[in-house]
Parts: structure tokens; C-alpha cells; sequence
């Protein structure tokens, strides 16, 4: 196994550490709250990681809530009601 | 600063490609006569928020992105359809078992953290750390796009 990173390192088309660091400050650009803070380019890999996972998890959170409220809204329109109409014009 | 030697496209589709697959998943389970029958809230949160999921990998490329690739294949499932994916071409790359990834080489912090993202990405488990990456800022693009769509429907029914 110790011969697996001299081998790996000869290989110029797989992605380099560099090409990592690279990867994970275009991930940082995508994360609300890194983006708005004003850091150095050296912010750890595992804290953008974890931002990451946190900022997915909350995204996965508001989906559930949001259906949840589509369901309810959904249903109780009434027949009359102006959004009905909408609801009518774009589904059907 | 050290620039990858290929680009990487995370460009997604303008939000109405979005707004208009999760209509039509929605008018879809309309003609089920899903909405009018009292049936349990639960199975009626739970097929839109399915839908919500589907029409979001429809809508940002269908087949072209590992997770969203994966997760119509996990929506097929459920549905018990037989799902058929067209053949890709693409460049041989050795598909790595979870054991002996090459990725165990780095730092293993960074691993640690990124086994948490595979939980989480769609099609995760089987992708090299590099292209997790990539296919994580697809995937918070789309999501967050998906979610902006959620919410104006939501406030355009909500009463006044």
C-alpha cells in the first residue's frame, strides 16, 4: 500500500492536491454564510465541508417544510377564490 | 493560484425550467385526483415533496449528473418501474469501491467530512472525493433554485 502514492503522484492526469484546494474555494463561493465573511483563502477544507453538509441538511429541511405547506394550501383553496382560477389555469 | 486543467460547469438552468417541471409534476398528481380526495396529509406531503425531488433532477439535466441520475433511480424504485438510462460515453474511470478509494490518501479529517456529504448527495457513496465536489455545488445550486420556486408558490397561494 506504501507504493501506491509514489505510483499516484506520477500521474499527471489525476487531480492533484492543488486542483483540491482549487475545487473546495469554488465550493466556498456557493456557501451563504463563508461567502459573506471576511477570511483569508485559508479557511480549513473540513469547515467548508461542514458548512456544506449543515447548509444541505437546512435545504433539505426547508423542501419538507414547504411541501408540508403546498398540501395544506393545495386543498383548502376555495372554489371561487381567485387563486383557484390561478391554480386551474397553470395545472390543468 | 493553481487552476484546474479543466474547467468544471456547475452552470444551472434559469429558474423557470425549474418553476415549469414542478408544475407539470404537480398537475401530474392533480389528475390523480390526489388533492380532492381526503386522503391521509401524510401520503399527500409525501408525493409532493417526491415530486418536488424529481422534478428538480428533470429540470437541472436529467441524466448528465451522477446525483440526479441517482435520484430518479431511487424515485423509479419506489414506483417499481423499470427505468432505462441511455448509455453515456464517456471516459473510462475506474469505479472505486468504498474500500479502497484513492481518496484515503488525504488528510483523513477531509475524509471524514466528506463521507458525511456522500450521506447526504444523491449517488454519493460511489464518487471519488474531487468529483463529489463537483457534484455538490451542482446539487446546492439546484436544491436552492428548487426551493426558491417552492416558496413563490407558496406565497402566491397564500390568502392575503
Amino acid at each position: 500500500m506504501s507504493n501506491r502514492r509514489s505510483r499516484q503522484s506520477s500521474r499527471a492526469s489525476r487531480i492533484s492536491d492543488d486542483q483540491m484546494i482549487d475545487l473546495v474555494g469554488k465550493l466556498r463561493q456557493f456557501l451563504p454564510e463563508i461567502r459573506e465573511r471576511r477570511r483569508s483563502e485559508k479557511v480549513s477544507a473540513s469547515k467548508v465541508l461542514q458548512e456544506t453538509c449543515n447548509y444541505i441538511r437546512n435545504l433539505h429541511r426547508e423542501v419538507d417544510n414547504l411541501s408540508d405547506r403546498l398540501s395544506q394550501l393545495l386543498d383548502s383553496v376555495d372554489e371561487d377564490s381567485p387563486e383557484a382560477a390561478v391554480i386551474r389555469s397553470l395545472l390543468m | 493560484m493553481a487552476s484546474a486543467d479543466k474547467t468544471i460547469n456547475t452552470d444551472v438552468p434559469e429558474k423557470d425550467v425549474f418553476a415549469i417541471h414542478f408544475l407539470q409534476s404537480l398537475s401530474n398528481l392533480r389528475i390523480q385526483n390526489l388533492f380532492n380526495s381526503p386522503d391521509t396529509t401524510n401520503y399527500r406531503v409525501r408525493k409532493i415533496k417526491k415530486a418536488a425531488y424529481v422534478s428538480m433532477a428533470r429540470a437541472a439535466g436529467g441524466t448528465s449528473r451522477l446525483w440526479s441520475r441517482a435520484l430518479l433511480r431511487r424515485a423509479a424504485k419506489g414506483n417499481n418501474k423499470i427505468v432505462r438510462f441511455p448509455r453515456r460515453k464517456r471516459k473510462v474511470t475506474w469505479k472505486i469501491s468504498s474500500k479502497r478509494r484513492r481518496s484515503d490518501q488525504r488528510a483523513p479529517v477531509v475524509e471524514d467530512a466528506a463521507e458525511r456529504l456522500r450521506n447526504l448527495v444523491p449517488g454519493g457513496g460511489g464518487m471519488e472525493t474531487s468529483k463529489l465536489m463537483e457534484e455538490t455545488a451542482h446539487y446546492i445550486k439546484c436544491l436552492s433554485m428548487q426551493v426558491k420556486v417552492m416558496q413563490c408558490l407558496v406565497d402566491g397561494l397564500s390568502p392575503k
